[in-house]
């Protein structure tokens, strides 16, 4: 009897609120064309709504966000039935908050720099442009990262703000919207390839009618991108690399499938955890890091490490690995912004293509002799 | 006597078990490698493997060395202060000892930034982390002394010492807001260490400071006796006191500093082995105790080690979840039991 | 003569004021004490709750200060021993619980040599005698493999007083040594304390508020009130007259020729 409630239960429960899919007014007219990125999905609407679906917020998100984009004009006339939708937003957006340091340099690209009025962590952006415009304070700091300041936010009052969540529980975001503020979430991080993650800026664009200029520079990544990929094809040797650092007992680095990963296979490079199946990191311990490093002939992004002797002073370990011995170790930490904030974190997922060039200059100095190194430079 | 006679081959059971401990955890590990070569390894012969032998005698033996002095000495700490505060539910963890040594360390390499740069390198060195460390634990140790003398209950005393901890790792927060992420990256490089992290250097001075502390400890072997009927009797059969507790609190505080330190907080191995080992030796007597629970705690941290190596799979366990696992049951059933608090 | 009876007091308080001192102020209890024991004699310290018996045992034993006056233990003032030669001159039976109820009788008892052992609390082959005298004299020799928090409170004295025994000093205060015991046990336990006192020539001194059985089996007493003290011989006392006073006379009598109270019915 008891099961019997449970299952029954269970089977009311998962019927009860689908969402009602197909009216008239939600027929697709045109969609544009994504070619990357898996998190997100843009459609014009015969009633002139750009609806805009993001499935990937967070990982494994069983929820899809949907927003309808409406031009500001319009938003009278078209009768719109708000509960088919997560958010709805008048366009073009006038002011806007973004949460993640990734999100500004789409906005800069995209040339709407001057909308975005506030930021949560502002020491952490490192963008020239971005930082003069913090630094006069049109730029506002709105409190520390993933604890955005509610108080501070809502007395803004951002037509938009472009949050990102690691899971479904998003306590500040809720208060927002119940504000009245329009909240979308932003996935770009759960992108697990390089031009995936470049391609979110198709995202931004439609809020600002921007949607030609981010086609265009995504286009040109794209193809910077697949051109140098093209490139370190005519290397001759392909170098073992290893990745990671220890935090406390346990080595990080990034898991076969990951984004890091793809960058390095694609610098042809043999990526010594390549056949690993983790889309994020992999913890391992020193033991098998080194039996199976030791020898690996390049070391890249050992942590926040920026000198050899740092390494040194805090694991004896570090000083076994060929790569060690053999200076070949080359960090992201030692490109920072005025403020301290690695450039790698805000521009890398952007500009994919410069990353595989550092990367190709590494890893095959014959094939860019003359690439100065934006992201990765040697240790100290 | 017939119990001497048996305490004799008691202990030397349990050097033979430690021995052997020390061996299985050496041999144990993410990387499969024959015993063979472990021995062979470990008696200086040359085995093929290059990374092999450098796992097993600069890795596993360090981290097998360190579990060793870390297990013995918290668990020494923990008899010195449940005989000191006379009371069970006394030790460094959870009295806010640890975190005592955590504050200071922060303080040390947050506060370093506002110094000369070369006063400032001269004290980022292994032997001021350590100082540092000590002076935080002997710190707390004496507020909660301070505290423990006026409240007498068993109940408050714990929940002093969780507040002590709370308010440290609190402070601890602040200043990492207010520092900024360089400073708190070497903080945290620094100060959680891990049992197989150390340079034989630091294993050395590590080393050093334990036997300090156990050389003090045998020191307060006969007045520690002498507490276990209380202050007055102790004081009535002639033991100083006040020389007593900064005898005490002194080993313990370098003791435990040190080990948090290096290998940063470990929790309850402290606390539960002076109880494993009081049900076993069932003998009050510190001359017995001390050294039996310095080789229990050994066991103990060797155990836990083995099995957050999770020998044979490329992943680790922190040591800290391990410890706690074994450790806070001990804690829950000696609430339980608190009649016949055992002690 | 008059030398040799000297060299006998083993313990003796000369206007002696007892209390507490707290910073701002002392808080003196009773009124001036004063009082001389011989070797080998047991003195019970009686008085009704709150008059200072425990207080003025307390600072004898010198584990709280006296507010002004002299000790003297075996003719020196007690100031001028130290812990540890003090500790081979009085040891105490206190009534506050001892700490670890874990060790064993023998343990604890060999706990007394503490000021006779080295540093490392070694115990030699006269330390052991000791120990074994001790627990025959007060007859827990069958309990000595015993866990403390298996005994009765009535052995849990008797091994208390042995572990003072075994100190080896010639003086042994007790405080309340027959409090929770029924009447055999109270009379049992006072009488060992005078055997003690007069086959082991320590002198004993023992707070109690059994004043019948002390009159009875003590060599001298000391009546503390709130603003005198009386000392003497039981029968002196009795003399007199002072025990009539305790208590008041509309409840409780005193019996001179029985040497023992009676309620008023």
């Amino acid at each position: 009897m008891k099961r019997l409630l449970l299952i029954s239960f269970i089977i009311f429960a998962s019927c009860k609120p689908k969402e009602v899919e197909t009216t008239v007014a939600s027929t697709v007219d045109k969609t544009y064309q994504i070619s990357h990125a898996k998190g997100f999905t843009i459609e014009k609407l015969i009633n002139g709504i750009t609806r805009i679906t993001v499935s990937s917020p967070w990982p494994e998100s069983e929820k899809k966000y949907t927003y309808a984009l409406v031009l500001k004009d319009k938003l009278n006339e078209l009768s719109l039935n708000k509960s088919d939708y997560d958010a709805v937003i008048g366009v073009p957006v006038e002011h806007v908050v973004v949460t993640s340091t990734t999100h500004v340099p789409a906005l800069e690209a995209l040339g709407v720099l001057e909308k975005l009025v506030g930021f949560p962590g502002t020491t952490y952006v490192s963008s020239i442009e971005a930082r003069k415009r913090i630094d006069s304070n049109l730029i506002a700091e709105l409190g520390s990262n993933e604890a955005i300041n509610t108080e501070l936010t809502l007395s803004l009052n951002p037509d938009l703000v472009v949050g990102f969540g690691v899971n479904s529980q998003n306590k500040i975001y809720e208060t927002l919207i119940q504000s009245n503020i329009s909240v979308v979430y932003n996935g770009d991080w759960t992108e697990e390839t390089p031009l995936g993650k470049s391609e979110w800026i198709k995202f931004f664009a439609p809020f600002f009618g921007k949607e030609k200029q981010a086609d265009s520079i995504f286009s040109a990544i794209e193809a910077s991108y697949t051109d140098s990929k093209q490139l370190a094809l005519k290397g001759e040797t392909k170098p073992t690399v290893l990745s990671g650092a220890l935090y406390k007992d346990i080595w990080y680095l990034p898991g076969g499938n990951s984004w890091a990963t793809q960058f390095i296979t694609d610098a042809n490079a043999d990526y010594i955890w390549k056949d690993t199946k983790e889309t994020g990191s992999l913890s391992l311990s020193i033991e098998s890091v080194l039996e199976k490093g030791k020898d690996a002939d390049i070391w890249i992004s050992p942590s926040q490490f920026t000198a050899y002797d740092e390494l040194a002073k805090s694991s004896p370990h570090y000083t076994q690995f060929s790569a060690y011995k053999n200076r070949k170790i080359h960090t992201y930490a030692l490109t920072a912004g005025a403020t301290g904030g690695l450039l790698y974190y805000e521009l890398a997922p952007n500009r994919p293509d410069m990353v595989l060039k550092d990367l190709i200059h590494i890893f095959h100095p014959d094939l860019l002799p003359d690439h100065s190194p934006y992201f990765f430079k040697p240790l100290n | 006597m017939l119990k001497n006679r048996l305490y004799r081959i008691s202990f030397l059971v349990l050097l033979v078990v430690l021995l052997f401990c020390f061996f299985i955890n050496i041999s144990l590990g993410s990387v499969a490698i024959p015993f063979k070569a472990t021995i062979n390894s470990l008696l200086g012969i040359e085995i093929d493997n290059s990374s092999w032998a450098y796992i097993i005698y600069n890795y596993r033996l360090p981290k097998a060395i360190t579990a060793i002095l870390v297990g013995s000495g918290l668990s020494i700490c923990g008899l010195l202060m449940q005989t000191l505060f006379r009371n069970p539910l006394a030790g460094p963890f959870v009295l806010g000892i640890s975190s005592g040594a955590s504050l200071a360390v922060a303080l040390l390499i947050m506060g370093a930034s506002f110094l000369p740069t070369w006063i400032a390198a001269f004290i980022m060195t292994d032997v001021a982390l350590v100082l540092f460390s000590g002076i935080g634990s002997f710190l707390v140790l004496a507020a909660v002394l301070l505290v423990a003398t006026r409240v007498k209950d068993t109940m408050a005393l714990l929940i002093i010492g969780l507040m002590f901890g709370s308010i440290t790792s609190a402070v601890i927060s602040v200043l990492s807001y207010f520092t900024n992420a360089e400073k708190l990256q070497q903080y945290i490089f620094w100060s959680f260490g891990s049992l197989g992290n150390l340079s034989w250097n630091q294993l050395g001075l590590l080393l050093i400071v334990i036997l300090i502390g156990v050389g003090l400890s045998i020191a307060a072997l006969k007045s520690l006796n002498g507490l276990l009927l209380g202050e007055n009797y102790a004081r009535s059969m002639g033991v100083n006191i006040a020389i007593m507790r900064y005898v005490i609190i002194t080993a313990t505080g370098l003791m435990a500093g040190a080990i948090t330190a290096f290998a940063g907080p470990i929790a309850f191995i402290g606390l539960a082995v002076p109880h494993l080992t009081k049900q076993i030796f069932t003998t009050t007597d510190h001359k017995i105790l001390l050294p039996a629970v310095a080789i229990y705690g050994a066991l103990l941290m060797l155990l836990c080690d083995t099995i957050a190596q999770l020998p044979n799979s490329a992943s680790v366990l922190p040591i800290n979840a391990i410890t706690s696992i074994i450790g806070a049951p001990v804690v829950i059933w000696l609430l339980v039991r608190k009649r016949k608090m055992i002690f | 003569m008059s030398k040799i009876e000297k060299e006998n007091i083993t313990l003796k308080a000369e206007n002696l004021s007892i209390g507490y001192r707290t910073k701002k102020q002392s808080t003196i209890i009773g009124s001036p004490i004063d009082f001389s024991i011989l070797q080998g004699e047991i003195m019970a310290i009686i008085g009704i709750n709150g008059v200072g018996k425990s207080t003025l045992l307390r600072t004898l034993g010198s584990i709280q200060p006296k507010l002004s006056g002299t000790i003297y233990i075996d003719g020196e003032e007690i100031e001028r021993y130290t812990h540890k030669s003090l500790s081979e001159k009085v040891s105490l039976v206190l009534t506050e619980p001892i700490a670890s109820k874990n060790m064993t009788v023998w343990e604890l008892v060999a706990l007394g040599r503490q000021p006779y052992t080295n540093w490392i609390g070694r115990l030699t082959k006269n330390d052991q005698l000791k120990i074994e005298e001790a627990l025959i004299l007060v007859e827990i020799e069958a309990l000595k493999e015993k866990p403390c928090y298996q005994l009765s409170d009535g052995q849990l004295q008797r091994v208390m007083i042995a572990r003072a025994i075994a100190q080896d000093t010639s003086i042994l205060l007790l405080d309340e040594p027959t409090t929770h015991l029924d009447l055999y046990h109270k009379a049992h336990i006072l009488k060992l304390l005078r055997t003690t006192a007069h086959t082991t020539k320590k002198t004993v001194v023992l707070t109690t508020h059994e004043i019948e059985l002390a009159i009875q089996l003590c060599d001298k007493m000391l009546l503390l009130e709130e603003n005198r003290s009386h000392f003497g011989q039981p029968c002196e006392l009795i003399a007199t007259k002072v025990f009539e006073n305790i208590f008041p006379k509309d409840l409780i009598q005193f019996d001179g020729i029985t040497g023992a109270f009676q309620v008023i019915k």
